[in-house]
């Protein structure tokens, strides 16, 4: 009987807290709310939480140089633990629960999918940290936008960085369990081919594999081996990829995107990681980086007690302020002001680059970093922005086109 | 008597749910429905699940597969045209020029013919798949349950011109409500009672109980475990179109293992048996979810509802591993018994009691 109480009373109270949570909401009026949906708890954590914590230390800063049109920012954050159902319900509670100006948040499609466009058809802006797939602005609608480049874009770059560097033979390998590693080696592969190279031999591994001597024998099986290797990875594959293929006595380049940008890959591989070479957005240097980069370094470490985990942290950072930019120019909390505030964005100078979003386009124009691994260090090797870059449409026929790239 | 309370108490509770989907429509609030639209489809998941694995036993951990199969069956079908042709150009001429989209006035009668074709051809699979997997138990059909799984998630992933392999699947017109989801949710919670309290139903639980004792005594064990195995991959299917087109977005990785365990743990929670325990399970977790995410965005602590609803489960494991229910129903008798007597008017579940 007393347990069977207890347990009663434990269930009221839960019960009470849902309910109660909702009379205080909004006990302050004078804030400009901001809703910052990432998966803080999930698969995507590792990339989200930097990202998370990137945007809170945007939203201290502001608030602490006095805000935003007189006003406090109030950053309102829910974890949507990389499950759809629940990322579209929290989109929801952003709408209309919090009344949130706008939102931050995300780094992975899936994501920006699934709560997009019912942040849409409440028409208030969205700008994603993180989610990379160009294809992102056609599927949610105008009020999106993204503070990263396109996965087209770092793709052509890393195609032209190898193919100058490298050689013109390549191997691929792509984990074909994710949207962005899918299209990542598919604008790697159009780009590559189209400037004259070959790939010798293409492979995939599911999405949750841990081992990958299948595709090791393989690729040890070619006569010759290719110039350098292009593996398409997520951050949990990449560490173990490269430490089994090193294992394996492959020491060619290996060269990969965005996803390498994870801690994991040295505390993983080690030293195997050496000579492994990687698209980003920026480098997380105190000592190399840019003024802006070591600014962010210094404030991201005094804050949270250790250095930034990767690029996202920064993206996430320079996603809140970019909006916060766009509110001080539009002068109001309007959403369609802020959207085209947003849009005549030019050279905002933000920690991974200067973003302008040109020619009425939601993806900014950015010069892409590519990473070398130096004896588990992180190395510039170049900033680079790719001649042509691949169509954003894999589907399309047309051929790939120049397109004006902002200057770096 | 007992009947007559019976019927009444059904009555009364779904007089309750009328006028609770009604004002909760009423009051327009997107978030508030959106948490009753995911509550009632895993309902329907966790009510589908227990007619095969609690009724029958065969410890199905692959359900979720079917619902993947439900979801992009029905997607397909009811994708606009001019979408197909942008996101699906490899389609099959026939099926590239299907567009279900047929209305009845402002009744979409395409979605329920995508739903239906969906479901039929899920239950045409799980007869196919059934045929060989009910003939074995205990561990082991979990586990090829499991294989069938990962089976469906690779096709899904390789079928590229039908589902754009393993990129999301977006633009998905939302056709699923409030209404769409508990007309549905009525329709399986009547189908699996009927088939709970037919001799039919009482088959599964024998054989469930001891097999060989089942057989011996003449009862088929073959048909009534590729029936209940059916018909849920029927409900199933179904709760992956409504998913599809109310979420409106989704990639293989939706319907793997994450969703397929908590799944499990509302059905364990609830009861391995029971229908009523089936929908309770998953109330009370997702009330102690919604409340915990609160807590969360209070206390920052990110991540302690999981660590809260492993513990919860590991407590029904411990102290009552048949769930809350068990394999018992609600009995609205009893209940009206109790408020007569005046003895348990405090306690609207008398199931509870030992």
């Amino acid at each position: 009987m007393k347990i069977r109480s207890t347990i009663l009373v434990l269930f009221t109270v839960l019960v009470a807290v849902l309910l109660s949570s909702f009379s205080m909401v909004s006990a302050q009026t004078d804030t400009i709310k901001i809703g910052l949906g990432f998966d803080l708890s999930g698969a995507e954590s590792s990339l989200d939480l930097p990202a998370s914590n990137g945007a809170m230390l945007a939203i201290k800063e502001i608030n602490a140089a006095g805000g935003v049109l007189g006003k406090q920012i109030e950053g309102v954050s829910h974890d949507t633990r990389y499950d759809m159902a629940l990322t579209a319900q929290v989109a929801h509670q952003f709408v209309e629960q919090d009344n949130v100006s706008a939102v931050v948040g995300f780094t992975d499609s899936d994501s920006v999918l699934a709560a997009g466009p019912i942040i849409q058809a409440a028409k208030i802006p969205f700008i994603t940290a993180g989610a990379t797939s160009p294809l992102l602005p056609s599927q949610v609608g105008d009020m999106f936008f993204m503070a990263c480049f396109g996965d087209n874009v770092q793709a052509s770059a890393s195609a032209e960085y190898a193919y100058k560097n490298f050689g013109h033979t390549a191997y691929l390998l792509l984990d074909q369990g994710v949207e962005y590693t899918t299209l990542l080696a598919g604008y790697f592969k159009t780009r590559f081919e189209q400037l004259g190279g070959t790939i010798v031999l293409e492979d995939t591994y599911a999405d949750d594999a841990t081992d990958f001597s299948t595709q090791i024998t393989k690729l040890r099986a070619l006569s010759t081996q290719p110039d350098f290797y292009f593996v398409s990875a997520m951050p949990y594959n990449v560490g173990p990829a490269v430490l089994q293929m090193r294992q394996a006595g492959i020491d060619g380049p290996i060269i990969g995107g965005d996803g390498y940008d994870t801690p994991d890959i040295v505390s993983v591989a080690g030293d195997s990681a050496n000579n492994v070479y990687f698209t980003t957005h920026a480098l997380m240097d105190p000592d190399n980086g840019t003024d802006p980069i070591k600014k962010f370094f210094a404030a991201y470490s005094a804050e949270y007690g250790h250095a930034p985990e990767n690029a996202f942290a920064a993206l996430g950072y320079d996603s809140m302020n970019l909006l916060a930019d766009a509110i001080k120019r539009a002068g109001s909390t309007d959403a369609t002001a802020i959207q085209q505030a947003l849009l005549q964005t030019s050279d905002f100078p933000g920690v991974t680059g200067s973003i302008t979003f040109a020619n009425g386009s939601h993806i900014p124009q950015k010069a892409v970093t590519i990473i070398k691994i130096v004896d588990q260090k992180f190395t510039l090797a170049q900033e680079l922005v790719p001649e042509i870059v691949a169509p954003a449409n894999p589907e399309s026929t047309e051929t790939p086109t120049a397109e004006a790239t902002a200057s770096s | 008597m007992a009947g007559r309370a019976q019927r009444n108490g059904t009555l009364i509770v779904l007089g309750a749910l009328l006028i609770f989907l009604i004002s909760l429509s009423l009051s327009g609030s997107n978030f508030w429905q959106s948490i009753v639209i995911n509550l009632g489809m895993y309902i329907i998941l966790v009510v589908s699940l227990n007619l095969s694995n609690g009724f029958t036993g065969v410890f199905s951990l692959g359900h979720i597969g079917f619902m993947a199969l439900g979801a992009y069956i029905s997607a397909i079908l009811s994708l606009p045209l001019s979408q197909k042709a942008l996101y699906l150009p490899h389609l099959p001429a026939w099926l590239a020029a299907t567009h279900l989209d047929m209305m009845i006035g402002s009744f979409p009668l395409g979605f329920l013919l995508a739903t239906l074709i969906a479901g039929l051809v899920v239950t045409g699979v799980a007869l196919v798949v059934g045929l060989v997997l009910m003939r074995l138990s205990g561990t082991f059909v979990s586990l090829a349950t499991l294989g069938f799984l990962v089976i469906v998630r690779i096709v899904l992933i390789n079928a590229n011109d039908f589902t754009r392999g393993s990129r999301t699947f977006s633009n998905v017109t939302q056709y699923t409500d409030l209404w769409w989801v508990y007309a549905w949710l009525l329709v399986a919670i009547y189908m699996v009672w009927r088939i709970k309290f037919s001799p039919y139903g009482r088959s599964m639980f024998a054989q469930r109980e001891d097999t060989v004792a089942a057989q011996s005594v003449g009862i088929v064990i073959m048909r009534p475990r590729l029936f209940a195995f059916a018909v849920s991959a029927f409900f199933t299917a179904v709760v992956g179109a409504l998913w599809a087109h109310y979420l409106t977005s989704f990639s293989p990785n939706a319907f793997y293992f994450d969703l397929a365990f908590s799944i499990i743990t509302m059905m364990v929670v609830g009861g391995m048996g029971s229908i009523t325990g089936s929908i309770i399970g998953p109330i009370l977790i997702t009330i102690i979810s919604e409340s915990m995410r609160r807590v969360e965005d209070l206390t920052q602590l990110y991540g302690i509802t999981q660590i809260v609803l492993a513990v919860l489960f590991i407590l029904v494991i411990i102290f009552r591993p048949g769930g809350l229910f068990g394999d018992r129903e609600i009995n609205f008798a009893a209940i009206w018994g109790r408020l007569r007597s005046g003895r348990g008017a405090g306690e609207p579940k008398p199931q509870n009691v030992e």
